[in-house]
């Protein structure tokens, strides 16, 4: 069975869902049977899940306007 | 059809070459000798590297000197051509002297078809070679022709990319412009081979052996030239010379850039043969077809991209004008040597793809992009043809030939579309929402001062990424010149701390405004180098690729960069949704 280190070596891309059918098929194997690497995938897909539905740095729709405004009067602006 | 034609215009940017030096012996030259009556400059500039100087004169003798079905001054007319048709001066200057006026005049069919491959060879049919027929050339002829526009290519190439000053013993010629090319002849999809079969060689034909030693098979190509085996001989022996040693760059590097280079010249056949040759090598087929579609996405070193960036621009097909960039590659560790020896391999590789085009030989391999008429002219707008392929995909490619072309209300909605990915990126990278907004409208204007320049090399959106996390990187540096994005490696391996089981419900223990706050100081938290990446990748769901192109990494490096981002997120979160109960005696990493 694989190492904690050796699928941690192989943890992005498992995340990612970009490893080869026989190297998941090796990275499942070893999940099965070690709960810490369990953990780490289930909190950091916990995580990542988080970032993604986190909207701590996007605009709202009402902020959008007022830049686009501001962009295209500086560049008509300029060309006047 | 207005793309240009790649013409040298500088002196030697590689090699300085002295006309004290340029005569000295340099290895085998005596058949350069033979076929100029001395030794042009072109050849001096490579004296680094006898073996390729030697591979390139392996062609010379076998396709020039060698008097074969057409008369030598018959065959520098036909260089001329080439030269012409490629605007290069000194390539002009080359062959102007032995050109015969009588011969041109005698056989314009011959002309016509060597201007057509040389300036349209993906557009070459087989009904080209049957209007040579109809015009008295035999197949040995017509073959003979094809040899001597793809040495003119070849040549060409190394013109290009070495620019020789000219040689004392060669007229001074009025330069001709950089000519747009015309509009872009008719395509007919025909199938080759456009020659007769020929005899099949004999079993202990040494240049077979050779083939199936290195590529495990005899391609097409060569099977199509058995008419003239001294041919296939010396095109076995330049490709020993110049493809098959690794002492300076490796037989992948190498192979990458006969894949690039004939993609770029939408050569069908050779794109499907080195997909699998590379694949011999363990090069995965998609990472070649990432090469295919767009080498900046390719998983790939960022000096193997810089030599690919430049080896691409010696393609002949659809024309640059963008110089070769040796200083560049230096910067990247590349050594002249392996320079000399990456533009060989461009001027080979152009002068396996215009014999294929001429000779019409099948793939030996089931192509998986097949390249037709609509990838001759790839822009959006029939006004433009930049020197790159465009990103056929991008949804903006439409707004953005609009902006170009003049109408600058088409950019308000590229701004409308696209504020929330640099505001989030910025906000990331800068940390203050203010800050974030008005560097936003920054980035669009330097997007719109420079969107003449934007080629479609990628999404106009992963254009416009890159130009936000350099516009905050600088902020950023100015702000506290200690720190870099690019500063260091990976450092130790990360190991996590945080191994304990987190709630079932995680989203369920804090309120979202307290969610959102605390995923927001985490992200914050995070060093530049990681911080962005996850920023492009989980918040603002961009491609792997793209970010890849965006921050001019190669894809592991943005690989690793979003694993260890993701995991020191993970283990700033983990406390607060950390499952109360006792430690498992096996929570520990093995």
């Amino acid at each position: 069975m694989l190492s904690c280190a050796e699928f941690l070596a192989e943890f992005g891309d498992y995340l990612e869902e970009v490893a080869s059918p026989e190297v998941r098929a090796r990275l499942e194997e070893h999940l099965h049977e070690c709960k810490t690497c369990k953990v780490m995938v289930d909190t950091t897909r916990n995580t990542i899940r988080f970032v993604t539905d986190c909207d701590s740095f996007t605009l709202t729709a009402d902020q959008v306007e007022p830049i686009v405004k501001d962009v295209m009067s500086r560049i008509l602006d300029k060309k006047s | 059809m207005n793309g240009q034609i790649l013409r040298e215009t500088n002196p030697p940017a590689l090699m300085n070459v002295t006309s004290a030096t340029q005569h000295e012996q340099i290895g085998p030259s005596r058949g350069l000798v033979g076929a100029y009556g001395f030794v042009p400059t072109l050849f001096a500039l490579q004296k680094q590297l006898p073996r390729v100087i030697e591979g390139e004169q392996h062609l010379i003798d076998a396709i020039l000197l060698r008097e074969d079905r057409l008369s030598r001054r018959l065959k520098d007319s036909l260089l001329l051509t080439v030269a012409t048709a490629r605007s290069s001066d000194y390539c002009r200057a080359l062959h102007a002297n032995k050109r015969s006026r009588d011969a041109e005049e005698d056989h314009p069919a011959l002309l016509a078809f060597a201007r057509k491959l040389a300036n349209y060879a993906p557009c070459v049919c087989k009904h080209d070679i049957e209007a040579l027929r109809a015009a008295g050339f035999d197949d040995s002829k017509i073959l003979e022709c094809i040899l001597i526009v793809a040495l003119g290519q070849l040549l060409c190439t190394l013109a290009n990319a070495l620019g020789p000053s000219l040689d004392a013993e060669l007229p001074v010629l009025p330069s001709i412009e950089s000519s747009r090319l015309p509009e872009p002849v008719e395509w007919f999809e025909t199938t080759g081979p456009y020659l007769q079969p020929s005899p099949p060689p004999d079993s202990n034909f040494q240049p077979c052996a050779f083939f199936r030693e290195q590529f495990g098979f005899v391609p097409k190509i060569f099977q199509e030239q058995m008419l003239r085996p001294d041919v296939v001989e010396a095109e076995s022996k330049t490709l020993a010379q110049i493809l098959i040693p690794e002492d300076l760059l490796s037989r992948v590097e190498k192979e990458r850039i006969v894949l690039l280079v004939s993609a770029a010249n939408r050569n069908t056949y050779f794109v499907a043969v080195q997909r699998q040759i590379l694949a011999t090598f363990g090069v995965q087929l998609e990472d070649s077809d990432q090469i295919v579609e767009d080498h900046r996405c390719a998983a790939i070193s960022p000096a193997e991209l810089a030599l690919l960036d430049e080896v691409r621009k010696l393609a002949i097909w659809p024309g640059s004008e963008a110089q070769f960039d040796t200083a560049r590659l230096q910067a990247h560790g590349f050594s002249e040597p392996q320079i000399l020896e990456a533009i060989a391999m461009a001027a080979v590789t152009n002068f396996l793809n215009t014999l294929q085009a001429g000779l019409g030989a099948v793939p030996d391999f089931p192509p998986r992009r097949v390249f037709a008429r609509k990838d001759l002219y790839p822009s959006v707008s029939a006004s433009r043809l930049t020197s790159d392929a465009t990103f056929s995909d991008d949804p903006d490619a439409t707004a953005v030939a609009r902006v170009q072309d003049g109408d600058t209300r088409a950019f308000e909605e590229l701004v409308r579309r696209h504020s929330r990915r640099v505001f989030s990126t910025l906000a990331g990278l800068l940390a203050n929402l203010e800050d974030a907004r008005d560097v936003t409208q920054d980035v669009f204007l330097k997007a719109f001062e420079n969107i003449g320049r934007f080629q479609g090399r990628s999404k106009f959106s992963t254009w416009l990424t890159s130009i936000a996390i350099n516009t905050g990187t600088e902020l950023l540096r100015q702000r506290r010149p200690s720190e870099s994005l690019d500063q260091g490696e990976e450092g130790d391996e990360f190991r996590p701390r945080q191994i304990q089981s987190w709630a079932d419900n995680p989203e369920q223990v804090l309120a979202a405004s307290e969610m959102k706050q605390l995923v927001r100081e985490g992200v914050l938290r995070l060093p530049e180098k990681y911080r962005i990446v996850v920023l492009l990748r989980d918040i603002n769901q961009v491609s792997t690729e793209e970010a890849a192109a965006a921050l001019e990494l190669s894809i592991p490096a943005v690989k690793a960069r979003l694993l260890r981002g993701r995991l020191m997120l993970r283990e700033s979160l983990a406390p607060h949704f950390v499952r109360v109960q006792k430690r498992s005696p096996d929570a520990q990493l093995r």
